[in-house]
Formats: C-alpha cells, sequence, structure tokens
C-alpha cells in the first residue's frame, strides 16, 4: 500500500489545491472582455501610408523641422545651434546638448513649463470633416461626421491634434498607439471590460452596466504574436482606475444612457485618462470581440503635461512637434465646459477607440467568475504615491532629465561651445 | 562541441585510465569465445534514458546538482523506449555531451556548496589516499550499481591522486576521478549480469545487482540506494522474503510515483511534446506554455487518479478529474477560479470529454500542425493502449483528399480515401475511434462544426460495435480486455526491456488476471510483476553460446 506520494512538480501542492467549479447559470446575462487594443479614435483620410495627404490631413502630417533654425530663431547663434543638434558632439546628450532644447523661450526660458514665452508657431489640426468617437453632447449640427454616416462626432482631440506625425496612421499603425499598446500587450497593464443586463436578450436590453477594471494578470500571446482570447483575468481593485457605465443594448451594440465621471488607464504618457460627461459606444461582434469608443471630455492640460514629463526634448526630436505649438492648440480648442469662456475651457472632447477580446473576468480573489458590474474602489488599498510618468526610475524635472553628477548642465545661462567652456 | 585546449589533456587522462581500469564486457566475438570459460555473462546493456541519468543524479549527490545538457536522442521499440534503450550506443558527440556534462557535475559536486554534504571524509592534505578511496568506493557503487573491482577503484584512485598532485589540489584531483566515474559505460549503460547460479553449475540466473537496478529503475526511476544494494550484496534478493521485503519498500516510498510517471512517460508517448508543432494561423492559442501545460496535465491526472487515489486504470478513460492551470483553461474555454499555479477541475458532462485521452495533450498531439487526425488518433490508441501497432501506408497512396482541410469534415474525406480497397483494412480498423474524437480539433478545442458542417462522432469498429463520441469511447475502451492486457505486457516489456516472447503468453494472461482481481491498481501490478520469476528471468542474447541450457532463477 502506497501510503504517500510526493507530487510530481515542486510547483504543485496538492492540500492547496481549490476544487473549480463550472460557470454557474446566470440570473442575467454577463460578457466580459479584455483590452487588448485601445488608441486615440483618430481617423485616416489617406490610402496608404502613415504620412500621405488625404481627406483628414491635405498637406500630410506635420512638416518636419530644421532644429538649427528653430534654435537660431530663438536666439541662438548658428554656431551655438549646429554645435547644439550635432550628432557627432560629445555634448549632445540627454544631460546637456538635448536639454539646452527647453531654454528656448524668452530670455532663454524653459518652454515646457512656460509655454507662453514661446510664439506659437503652428499645429496645422485636421481640416477634414470625417471623424470618429461619440455625440457627446447631443448636438448633431456640430462635430464631425463618423465613417458610417452619424453626425455629431465630438472628438475636438482629433481636430487639434490629428496631423501630428505620432497620432496619425490607418488603425493600429501609427507610432504612438504601437508603442503603448506594444507595452500593454507586453504586460504594462492589462484593462478589463464586463458588460452585465438584466434582460433576457443580451443584443437588446435596456438595463446595462459596463465596468472597465484593472487586473493583476498579463495577457498572452500565441503562436501568431496575437493576444489570446479566453485568458482569464482578476479583477484588481483600484482607487483611480475604474469607470462604470449605464448603458443599453441594441442589436448588439452598447451606447450609454447617462454620461459619467471615469478615469481609465491612458494608453499614452498621461497615464490617468479622466473623462468628463463619458460615454461608451461599444458593439458585441459575431465573433464575440468588443469594438467601439470612450468618450468624454478630457482636461487637457495633464496630457500636455505628459508629454512634458516624457523628456519635452525627445518628444519634440522623435515626433517632430513643438510643444508650445501643442500647447496653444489645446488651449484654443478646448470646447469644455462649453458655457465658460475660451481661456478657461479646461477640457476637450476626445474618444478612444478600444478594441477587446472574450475573457473570462473573476473576482479580485479569483474565487468566482464576475457576474454583475459594481465597484471595487472600496476594495481598493489606498494609492501610495501620485501615478507618475513613464520614466519614474529617472529624475525629471520640468521636462528635462537632471544628472547631478555632471558639471555642466543645461539651463538659462549655461555656456555652449566647448571652447567658452572653463 | 568544440574541446578546449584545457580539456583535451584532461579527456585523454581521463580516457586513458577510464578505459585501463574498466572491466566492462561489451559482447564482441572475442569475447563471445571466452563465456564458456567464465561464470559472468553480460546479457543486456541498456543505455540510461535522460530521466534515468537525471533522478540518479539528483539521488546519489543532491537536487541542487543542475544538468544542463542535450541527451542523446531516444528509440521507441515496440512501443517503449525502454525496449529501445537496449540497442541504443553512444555517438562521439554524445559522448563528448556527457563529457562535459560529467565535469560539470564534477565541479558542482565537490565545489564549496555540496562539498561538504557530499563528502565522506575530510582530507588531511593534498593526497589523501584514504578520503580518496572512501569517496571512489562509496559513489562508485552508487554510479555503477554494484561495487567496484579492484581494479575500477585502484584506476580512480591513481586518477585523482595524479590530479591532486599536478595541481596540488585535494579536490582538483577528485573531480578526475568523479568524472571518470560519470563517463564510464557501466554508469551510462545498465550493464545487466547473468551469473552460475550456486544451486547448479547449469543454471544462469540475474546477478543480485542486476536485479536490484531492475526493481530500483522500475519503481523509483533512478539507481539503486544504499538499502538495496546492501541486499544486493548480502543476497538477500536471491530469497523470498528479502526480496518481497524491498519490494515492499520501494512501492511504498513516495519515489515510485517517479517510477510510474516515468513508466506512464514511456508508455504513451509523452516525450512527444519536445517535438510538437502547431499552425499558428489555425491555432493561435498553441504556444509552448500550453505545450508544456498539456503534458503536465497528463502527468498530473495519473498520479491522481492512479497513484494518490489508487484508483482503477481503467478509469484513464472516463474519469473527468483532472487539473488546469491558467492557460490549459483558455484552451479549453472554461475560467480559471484559483490563485495557484494548478487547481483541480472536473469537466462538466456536456463538455463530452472522457477520460485522459480528450484530454489537450493526446488530443494535440495525436494529431496534424493544422488539422485533427482520425486516423492517427485510432493508430495511437491501438497501438499505446491494445498493443495493436499499424503498420505504415504504402508508398504510393494519394493523400490529397484527405488533407484539403477547407472541404466538409475530416470524417467525408476519410470516408471517400476508404473507398480505395488498399486503404481500407487499416483505416477501417484505426480511424472509427478517432472519428468518435472529431469534436475535439488539432488542439483539442472543443468544437462540433467543421467548414461550417456539422461533424459525425458516431463510430462503428470492424467488429460491429458501436459507440458515440467520446464518451461513448471512452466506455468502450473502459470494457476492452484488451486495454489490461496490453498494461501488464507493457509494465513487464518496461521492466525488463525486452519484448515478451510467446512462452510468456500464459504468464502475462495470470498477470492479467491478477491485475483484475486487485482491482486494477497500478501500483500492485507493479508489485506483482516484481515478485516473479519471469520479471528476472536470463535470456541469452543471440549468438552467445552459453555453457549450459539456461533457466530462469526463482528468487
Amino acid at each position: 500500500m502506497i501510503k504517500s506520494i510526493r507530487p510530481i512538480t515542486n510547483f504543485v501542492l496538492l492540500p492547496a489545491i481549490l476544487l473549480l467549479t463550472p460557470v454557474s447559470v446566470l440570473a442575467s446575462w454577463t460578457r466580459s472582455y479584455v483590452i487588448e487594443w485601445n488608441e486615440l479614435a483618430h481617423y485616416y483620410g489617406a490610402d496608404t501610408g502613415v504620412v500621405e495627404p488625404g481627406t483628414d490631413c491635405p498637406q500630410g502630417t506635420n512638416p518636419e523641422f530644421n532644429w538649427v533654425e528653430v534654435l537660431i530663431n530663438a536666439g541662438y547663434t548658428r554656431e551655438e545651434a549646429q554645435w547644439l543638434r550635432n550628432p557627432a558632439n560629445p555634448t549632445r546628450s540627454p544631460v546637456h546638448g538635448q536639454n539646452q532644447m527647453a531654454f528656448r523661450g524668452k530670455d532663454r526660458a524653459n518652454v515646457y513649463i512656460n509655454p507662453e514665452s514661446y510664439p506659437d508657431t503652428g499645429l496645422i489640426g485636421v481640416s477634414g470633416n470625417i471623424g470618429e468617437g461619440i455625440n457627446l453632447d447631443g448636438n448633431e449640427d456640430t462635430g464631425f461626421v463618423s465613417p458610417t454616416g452619424e453626425a455629431g462626432i465630438d472628438n475636438t482631440f482629433y481636430k487639434t491634434l490629428g496631423c501630428w506625425k505620432t497620432y496619425r496612421g490607418p488603425e493600429r499603425l501609427s507610432s504612438g498607439a504601437l508603442q503603448f499598446n506594444d507595452g500593454m500587450r507586453n504586460g504594462s497593464w492589462t484593462m478589463v471590460i464586463v458588460v452585465s443586463g438584466e434582460g433576457v436578450d443580451p443584443m437588446n436590453d435596456d438595463n446595462v452596466m459596463v465596468g472597465f477594471y484593472m487586473s493583476p494578470d498579463d495577457m498572452v500571446k500565441g503562436g501568431d504574436g496575437n493576444v489570446v482570447e479566453d485568458y482569464t483575468f482578476r479583477i484588481e481593485p483600484h482607487k483611480k482606475y475604474e469607470g462604470l457605465f449605464p448603458a443599453r443594448t441594441e442589436n448588439g451594440i452598447i451606447v450609454s444612457t447617462e454620461p459619467v465621471t471615469a478615469m481609465l488607464r491612458d494608453p499614452g504618457y498621461t497615464r490617468d485618462l479622466e473623462l468628463q460627461e463619458a460615454q461608451i459606444k461599444l458593439e458585441m461582434k459575431p465573433d464575440g470581440s468588443l469594438r467601439g469608443y470612450v468618450g468624454g471630455y478630457r482636461p487637457w492640460r495633464p496630457v500636455y503635461d505628459g508629454w512634458v514629463n516624457a523628456r519635452g526634448p525627445v518628444i519634440e526630436a522623435l515626433t517632430w512637434v513643438e510643444l508650445p505649438s501643442v500647447y496653444y492648440a489645446l488651449k484654443k480648442t478646448a470646447d469644455y465646459p462649453a458655457a465658460a469662456a475660451q481661456s478657461d475651457r479646461t477640457h476637450i472632447s476626445y474618444a478612444l477607440r478600444v478594441e477587446a477580446l472574450p475573457a473570462f473576468v473573476v473576482s479580485p480573489d479569483a474565487s468566482e467568475v464576475v457576474k454583475k458590474v459594481v465597484s471595487y474602489k472600496d476594495q481598493a488599498p489606498q494609492l501610495t504615491e501620485p501615478s507618475r510618468g513613464l520614466f519614474s526610475r529617472i529624475q525629471i524635472v520640468d521636462g528635462i532629465v537632471i544628472d547631478s553628477r555632471l558639471e555642466h548642465r543645461a539651463g538659462p545661462d549655461a555656456i555652449i561651445l566647448p571652447s567658452s567652456n572653463p | 562541441m568544440k574541446l578546449s585546449r584545457k580539456t583535451v589533456p584532461l579527456c585523454a587522462l581521463v580516457l586513458t585510465l577510464l578505459f585501463a581500469a574498466t572491466e566492462f564486457n561489451p559482447i564482441s566475438a572475442e569475447s563471445r569465445d571466452q563465456l564458456e570459460k567464465t561464470d559472468q555473462l553480460t546479457i543486456a546493456v541498456r543505455r540510461l534514458t535522460e530521466s534515468q541519468y537525471r533522478h540518479t543524479i539528483r539521488d546519489v549527490f543532491s537536487p541542487e546538482v543542475e544538468i544542463n545538457a542535450r541527451f542523446e536522442p531516444e528509440q521507441r521499440e515496440g512501443g517503449l523506449l525502454a525496449i529501445g534503450s537496449a540497442m541504443l550506443s553512444l555517438t562521439s558527440s554524445g559522448f563528448e555531451q556527457y563529457f562535459a556534462l560529467a565535469s560539470s557535475i564534477s565541479d558542482q559536486v565537490l565545489g564549496d556548496e555540496l562539498r561538504e554534504s557530499v563528502m565522506p571524509c575530510i582530507p588531511v592534505a593534498a593526497i589523501d589516499h584514504d578520503c580518496v578511496r572512501q569517496f571512489v568506493s562509496r559513489f562508485g557503487e552508487l554510479l555503477f550499481r554494484r561495487p567496484l573491482s579492484a581494479a575500477e577503484l585502484d584506476a580512480r584512485v591513481a586518477t585523482a591522486e595524479t590530479g591532486a598532485s599536478q595541481a596540488q589540489d585535494f579536490y582538483a584531483g577528485l573531480k578526475l576521478a568523479l568524472t571518470s566515474l560519470l563517463v564510464a559505460p557501466e554508469f551510462l549503460f545498465r550493464v545487466e549480469t547473468a551469473e552460475l547460479s550456486t544451486a547448479s553449475a547449469h543454471e544462469y540466473r540475474l546477478n543480485a545487482y542486476s536485479m536490484a537496478t531492475r526493481l530500483s529503475f522500475l519503481f523509483w526511476d533512478t539507481t539503486p540506494d544504499k538499502i538495496l544494494l546492501d541486499a544486493a550484496a548480502s543476497g538477500a534478493l536471491y530469497a523470498e522474503s528479502g526480496l518481497q521485503s524491498q519490494i515492499a519498500r520501494l512501492s511504498e516510498s513516495p519515489q515510485m510515483a517517479e517510477g510510474i510517471e516515468a513508466f506512464f512517460v514511456d508508455m504513451m508517448q509523452i516525450d512527444g511534446f519536445e517535438n510538437m508543432v502547431k499552425d499558428p494561423a489555425i491555432y493561435p492559442k498553441f504556444n509552448q506554455l500550453v505545450s508544456d501545460s498539456a503534458r503536465e496535465q497528463m502527468l498530473l491526472t495519473i498520479n491522481d487518479l492512479l497513484i494518490t487515489n489508487g484508483g482503477d486504470y481503467r478509469d484513464i478513460f472516463t474519469s473527468n478529474k483532472t487539473f488546469i492551470n491558467r492557460a490549459l483553461a483558455a484552451v479549453y474555454r472554461v475560467p480559471y477560479t484559483s490563485q495557484e499555479e494548478w487547481a483541480a477541475y472536473e469537466f462538466p458532462e456536456d463538455s463530452e470529454r472522457a477520460g485522459l485521452i480528450t484530454q489537450i495533450g493526446p488530443m494535440s498531439l495525436w494529431a496534424h500542425p493544422g488539422t485533427s487526425s482520425p486516423t492517427r488518433r485510432g493508430i495511437k490508441i491501438h497501438e499505446i493502449f491494445m498493443c495493436e501497432p499499424t503498420p505504415d501506408p504504402p508508398a504510393d497512396v494519394d493523400f490529397s483528399l484527405v488533407q484539403d482541410s477547407t472541404k466538409g469534415t475530416t470524417r467525408g474525406r476519410l470516408l471517400d480515401h476508404m473507398e480505395n480497397a488498399g486503404c481500407s483494412s487499416c483505416h477501417g480498423r484505426s480511424d472509427p475511434a478517432g472519428l468518435a474524437l472529431e469534436h475535439f480539433d488539432g488542439l483539442g478545442q472543443f468544437r462540433t462544426l467543421e467548414n461550417g458542417v456539422f461533424i459525425d462522432v458516431s463510430a462503428t469498429l470492424y467488429d460491429g460495435s458501436k459507440f458515440t463520441g467520446a464518451q461513448g469511447l471512452g466506455e468502450f475502451l473502459h470494457d476492452d480486455p484488451r486495454i489490461p492486457s496490453c498494461l501488464v505486457r507493457n509494465v513487464f516489456s518496461y521492466g525488463v526491456a525486452q519484448l515478451p516472447r510467446y512462452e510468456d503468453r500464459d504468464y502475462l494472461q495470470e498477470q492479467t488476471e491478477l491485475f483484475a482481481n486487485n482491482g486494477y491498481r497500478i501500483s500492485t501490478l507493479f508489485e506483482e510483476i516484481a515478485s516473479t520469476a519471469e520479471f528476472y528471468h536470463v535470456r541469452i542474447p543471440e549468438g552467445i553460446k552459453a555453457n549450459s541450457e539456461v533457466i530462469a532463477t526463482t528468487p
């Protein structure tokens, strides 16, 4: 008689194993998903490429700059400007040469934190009338017309920044979308969506709730490199990142029945995707996936600060934009609160395109499948520190990297040319 | 592997000493002529499998010894790698791998971290003759599975002392001696020896150390421990009581789980996962994690059902109790409601799963990279569980109709294929079992449609038996008398590493009946077979003239 048997593998603790039970029958229906892609809902009006002229941007993406001329226009001598932009120059490092790009404002002020110390050099926005998103204000006379003909689409964020090289391109192909979705799909963060209804027909139900939650579990890629469906994700209660949307379904399309305030995880530099008057429009596709938009009015200054804190000189150099012009453009086009004067409009209409795969979403302790959309914020631990930028491991102050070990640092009074250095 | 300048002279030294000392006696024409003059006969040489090697190193030295190497390919004969192991040699590149591995193991065993726990003595100088002898004697016996001869021992001691003298380091020399043990044929191969019985000068019996080795590798998949070797040395294994005492000890040990696992890995051809590929465009859920998990699921299921719970072997075809992890749950399309890495799970009735063979492992392993394969599944069920191998197809068969997976169902394509009279004789026997499993695609995912057409999972065997679907097949297999008789045959063949002879037929039938009477319990089957004389029967290899009629000696 065998009295005791050692487990086959060292990672299996049989006594600790829980007996799983199949999904229990639900009184109301529930569907759950994992967001496998989300990006700015920017309609691309060209037929090919990512920079070509199209109906959205007749001149193509915003042109690239001659940074030497930009610096000369900001008051640097040609010799200084060429020195700072010379790739072979050993001092053109993130802690000196690039950092000096910040100091091109009036009296060499830091343009990232004092953008109005620098003139508005202009950021060309979208001039086409086709746009994606949601009719947030219910007014069909304002905004874009959707690719399917729906009028009144409010997405001024797209109108303002849609020709910016980083954020322009066909679906899933803009460099901005690729950068952050790659990070998400490789485990930086996971968001899940739970949809539950009280009616008998999920496709047509007047009483639906949609919840967006964080999950501690990574997405998994299959042999073809794409995210695999049907994996199980736990909900991770989070004090900030959660969005609950009352909605209804009509022929499988989920639409908000009342706007809410939501905070989601931003697939961008800001991290906090705060939305006022937020709404959703999501379609439950026949293949089991979910696709559509989350829209609302987003505070524009944190978005601008996100780019600054991601190292302003790097953002400018890699994405071909002058950040002060972005600042001016957002400030001029902000459209919420609508009743406020333009200078007091703190938010801008915005839409995120969301694509999600069917997944199992379970309770935070993984003990059961989530059967109803509720808030988990009460279960969340207190946030120990404010959300920080992507580059929390290095010290970024006012948009530039500070390295206290270096003798020469960028600044309004920095000596640029080596012959002038002591 | 390219040997470094430092390695070459070391290798030469070790090899010179090794072969000068060895008593290894491969069956050559010359040695055959000598056999009539000896009372020791080498009757089988089996190369250690990878798992046997790993388990041995772990048990002899420490679980902390890391074994990072690619082992020589193994060969399956008669459905078992165990039988194939008796037909394997060692290639030169394979020996280089073993040599590099031996050096690595020696470095670890005698390195700073493990040395203290391994050494039987503390050296008092760079050259400490007594301490070297103690070490080589102790570990030589465990590795060779018998005491070292005086020549073998002296050679390793000389190697250690020469090395220690040159390096002025006791352990540098000892590492050379240990390496020479680890690359010796007597370690890398299980050398089975017969000897003239003390009862009769005309009878051969299996040497007691060879008996101990058979027992240990059957029950534990590892080298005999000191207790078993002592039982061999004392002659206790030749006595019924001594043998039974050791069998009881082996079977009551937790290590028996590894022995049974090793047997099923061999019998069920679970080693095939290492080479399994799937078309990612067709099965995007497949990745290495799924493959590894599917293999592990099979082992966990076997362990739980047959070892932990001592269940009826036939229940592997009907029991839906198993274990899953997050990756497998995704393929099975069920939620994973556990925070542990693995969790117990029972498939619900409507899953149509029925036992081990409907898990992802067999369903994906017995399929093509891009499609299911009723033929392959049927062939494997007959081969593995019924001991009924299927001959290879003729070379000129037109498979084009079967391989066009874009139209209709696999069943329809196969039925068309079977209209060829030359194909129907084999397919008529192999395919029905596989057709019943067609609700599982090439990755083992449940489906009811193929190319938009409903899949018929009814099956009619060549003997007229009918069943429907995986559950019908499971019940059929559960009650089929070929299932237990094949298992008995396989356990016996696995243990002796030989195909049964015609003369073993009655013996196997008796064991099958005993297996049934014991509730089809696998551990009891191991014990029963190990208790019989047939398990230790001496078969003289063809071409060797023994000096008498060979008679099996009952221990």
